[in-house]
């Protein structure tokens, strides 16, 4: 007979093992081959595809919905949501070229939208965490109410600040643009806050099990106070973008963003019920999704249908995505 | 053995399994299991957490495939089942935390599913009811078939779930632990529902750890051990004795009574003065001392869990105080509770204690997170702590990066009690410390109270188990309606002065 130990020792051998081989049963495995599929096929189709001034298009085409999505990943994960972020970056937006019309210096501007973003997102966890009511409701109202006042400052006009403000959104850096600088730092915060910082454990925790983190002496609501106030900073920094990119504002501007980010993290195997999943796995959604936008615009789909196959990649990620847990 | 078949021979055997083996990854959950079932017995399946038994009736209910070996029901040859199967076949399972629909009546979910007693589309109420009161009345119960489920208590939660189940009409029932969470009368009316339907011809595989009920229900019992059987005795008087069936799933000789190491008990340092647990209820005021376990014994509903939960700040105080070494450290919320050096580990431990999606390592350091860094965790430090714990409470898990709904109850219970022993806190409180869980990690348990308390630290153990109780505590308050209705001493501490502080005698 074997006693525990030696099983023990025998468990774990086998399991370094398998451990190693573990990146074979991972979920971002899984979207780095289908990113691999779709980037073959469409060089096959077209050449094009595989350059890099291409792949820097994608990343500085897909930048703002990136930056939103590490934002909704590190609300998920901690067991939030706030589905108000992309039409939060559109007030963000519009408040910005507001102030530069009106003469105001770009520093002064900046600083602006990140306080005003900050404040938006602190009062969506505010009401969230003292209210205990399920965050969909919360940034579903406050969507509307970011909307309305977008409309209400843009007076019915788009903003047009043309080239004042190009940095962020056109520049480039030795060829690499600015806007996925931006993004690749936001993900690396995003990643070191997650993994190797206290309060990104004790997020990950207040996700997996409020009542036990309560239990365990963890300050639950200032947590989710400071996660979406945080998220609410980033958003600012996507409004930034934002405007960079587009030189133009309208009311609406950011209102598919939060869908998508949902998405993004979604397919990047973060479950809608939140509490797990990685930042990196998001930013891989966002990097399939834009991938495959561009593939399609490459080879010539026309942008109706690029929507519906946007949707259709959705429901089959996320279907894929439950099988694996279904199994026995 | 051969003696034994032959006397029964004349029963039907309505299932016969053969050679059965589960393997997961790492592990054999089960090994060669063989096991049949008489037409109408109640037969009892016991070992330790971990030994297979869940594995088995997961088995048979469909849940699981088996690695090898094959069933014979009714003489026909099966190799796995599916649930659907298994319900076909007349297998029903009642599982621990089984939960039925919280906000539908009692009758409703015990006929959920089975059209015999259903119209087609629209529930006749009156008939329901009526049908319900009449099964339950049947089998010796009396619950309100009308009333919401989630309103019942849960001992009549749990009556509703075999009613439920019983409404199928199996040929087969398999209760896993159906007495948890019961006191001790309740426990008598299971054990005499479960002798009835038997004797319908209900044949009914019975699972509990409380060996005392086993020997009450069973005709026939098998004992398992990691993922073997190591026996199966047919009822009599010397084969049914706790102490052998004991033995048999350890291994090992055991005793039933912790012995406590004598241990030094100093002053007073915590105190609880005053503490109203409703608007008009009276005030329980406690003191324990350094290096004390202090027992607080209570039937379910008396008041020892809302006290607990009251000193730790997760249930609303109308008043009182608290104390820890002559300081008033009244907590107004678990923060500060937590802070303040107290911890509470609450029966609940699935909701309230664990973070089952997270792993091991990072369940264990959660609470004292600044034991390993200032801002950032150092993975590597954190790493070689939880090992560290991992093996001083023997947490059997395969990885520290398993997540811990992958662990057995017994381990799970060890990796709440690290957790807190990792923040380093001075007065545990600590609910039902050994429910559900086998005689060897009860022993480990209890081993860890006794070095806890031999640094100096003292522990408030809620319990309703008798001998838990009178084996460990240094002292014991009864609570009873809310108050502390006795306080024993050492050398008072006995089984009859504790039931009769149950009961309010002085």
């Amino acid at each position: 007979m074997l006693n525990t130990k030696d099983i023990n020792q025998a468990v774990s051998k086998k399991v370094s093992i398998k451990s190693r081989l573990s990146f074979l049963n991972n979920h971002i495995t899984y979207l780095i081959l289908v990113i691999i599929v779709v980037g073959i096929v469409t060089t096959i189709l077209n050449p094009n595809f595989l350059t890099l001034r291409n792949f820097f298009n994608v990343m500085q085409q897909f930048s703002i919905l990136g930056i939103l999505t590490m934002c909704m990943s590190l609300l998920m994960i901690s067991g939030g949501l706030d589905i108000s972020i992309g039409n939060m970056a559109g007030l963000g937006a519009m408040i910005f070229a507001r102030m530069l019309l009106a003469g105001i210096s770009i520093w002064i501007s900046v600083i602006v939208v990140l306080i005003v973003g900050t404040v938006l997102g602190f009062i969506n966890g505010l009401i969230v965490a003292k209210s205990k009511v399920t965050p969909l409701i919360i940034t579903m109202g406050m969507n509307y109410v970011f909307l309305g006042v977008a409309f209400i400052l843009a007076g019915g006009r788009p903003q047009t600040i043309s080239d004042q403000f190009e940095f962020l959104g056109g520049a480039k850096i030795a060829n690499i643009p600015i806007s996925m600088l931006i993004l690749l730092a936001v993900l690396l915060f995003a990643y070191f806050l997650r993994k190797y910082t206290k309060y990104g454990r004790r997020l990950n925790a207040i996700g997996g099990n409020v009542q036990a983190a309560y239990f365990s002496g963890i300050n639950v609501d200032l947590h989710i106070i400071s996660i979406y106030a945080l998220s609410g900073l980033i958003v600012g920094l996507a409004a930034l973008v934002l405007v960079s990119r587009f030189g133009m504002v309208r009311a609406d501007t950011g209102s598919d963003y939060a869908l998508q980010a949902l998405a993004a993290a979604i397919i990047g195997g973060i479950p809608l019920q939140g509490g797990k999943g990685s930042v990196v796995g998001a930013f891989f959604g966002v990097l399939l999704i834009g991938i495959l936008y561009n593939a399609m615009n490459i080879i010539g789909v026309s942008s109706y249908e690029q929507t519906v196959i946007l949707g259709a990649i959705i429901v089959f990620a996320t279907v894929i995505g439950n099988i694996g847990k279904m199994k026995r | 053995m051969d003696n034994m078949e032959s006397n029964l021979l004349e029963k039907e055997k309505i299932l016969i399994v053969k050679n059965i083996t589960k393997v997961f990854p790492g592990v054999k959950a089960l090994s060669d299991f063989n096991f049949d079932l008489y037409k109408g017995e109640v037969h009892c399946l016991i070992g330790e957490n971990g030994a297979g038994k869940s594995t088995f009736i997961k088995i048979l209910s469909g849940a699981f495939e088996p690695s090898q070996g094959e069933f014979f029901i009714n003489g026909e040859e099966h190799k796995y089942f599916t649930p659907q199967m298994a319900r076909k076949l007349g297998i029903q399972t009642v599982y621990q935390e089984d939960i039925l629909v919280p906000c539908i009546s009692a009758a409703e979910n015990i006929f959920l599913g089975s059209e015999t007693n259903n119209q087609k589309y629209f529930i006749n109420y009156k008939k329901i009811f009526k049908d319900a009161e009449k099964i339950a009345k049947q089998l010796g119960v009396y619950i309100k078939v009308d009333e919401i489920y989630e309103k019942l208590s849960p001992s009549d939660q749990q009556f509703v779930k075999i009613l439920k189940a019983l409404a199928q009409k199996p040929k087969i029932l398999i209760l896993d632990e159906p007495t948890q969470a019961f006191n001790v009368k309740d426990v008598n009316l299971i054990i005499e529902m479960v002798k009835k339907i038997s004797q319908e011809g209900v044949s009914i595989i019975y699972i509990a750890h409380n060996l005392d009920e086993i020997i009450e229900v069973a005709d026939r019992i098998t004992v398992l051990r990691d993922g073997a059987k190591i026996n199966t005795h047919t009822k009599s008087f010397e084969t049914f004795s706790a102490d052998k069936l004991a033995k048999e799933m350890i291994g090992r000789p055991i005793d039933l009574f912790y012995k406590k190491k004598e241990s030094l008990v100093g002053q007073d340092v915590f105190e609880v003065r005053g503490l109203k647990l409703e608007q008009s209820s009276k005030e329980v005021s406690f003191k324990v001392k350094e290096g004390e376990i202090l027992g607080v014994a209570g039937l379910k509903g008396a008041g020892s869990a809302e006290i607990a939960r009251a000193i730790f700040s997760v249930k609303k105080k109308y008043g009182g105080k608290i104390f820890y070494k002559g300081k008033d450290i009244t907590p107004s919320n678990p923060i500060e509770s937590v802070k303040a050096g107290i911890a509470l580990i609450t029966e609940n431990k699935k909701v309230e204690g664990l973070f089952m999606d997270m792993p091991v390592s990072h369940n264990i350091t959660i609470v004292g997170l600044d034991n390993i860094g200032r801002f950032f965790i150092r993975l590597s430090k954190e790493r070689k702590i939880s090992n560290s714990y991992v093996g001083k409470f023997n947490i059997k898990t395969s990885s520290l990066n398993k997540e811990v709904k992958f662990l057995s109850g017994g381990n799970q219970q060890k990796v709440v009690l690290a957790k807190w022993l990792f923040k380093n806190i001075d007065i545990l409180i600590v609910e039902e410390p050994t429910h559900g869980i086998d005689v060897n990690a009860k022993a480990e348990i209890y081993e860890f109270f006794c070095e806890f308390t031999a640094s100096g630290k003292s522990i408030i153990m809620i319990s309703s188990e008798m001998m838990e109780l009178i084996s460990l505590s240094d002292r014991i308050i009864v609570i009873r309606n809310f108050e502390i209705s006795r306080e024993l001493i050492k050398g008072e501490i006995n089984e009859e002065n504790i039931l009769s502080g149950f009961m309010g005698g002085k």
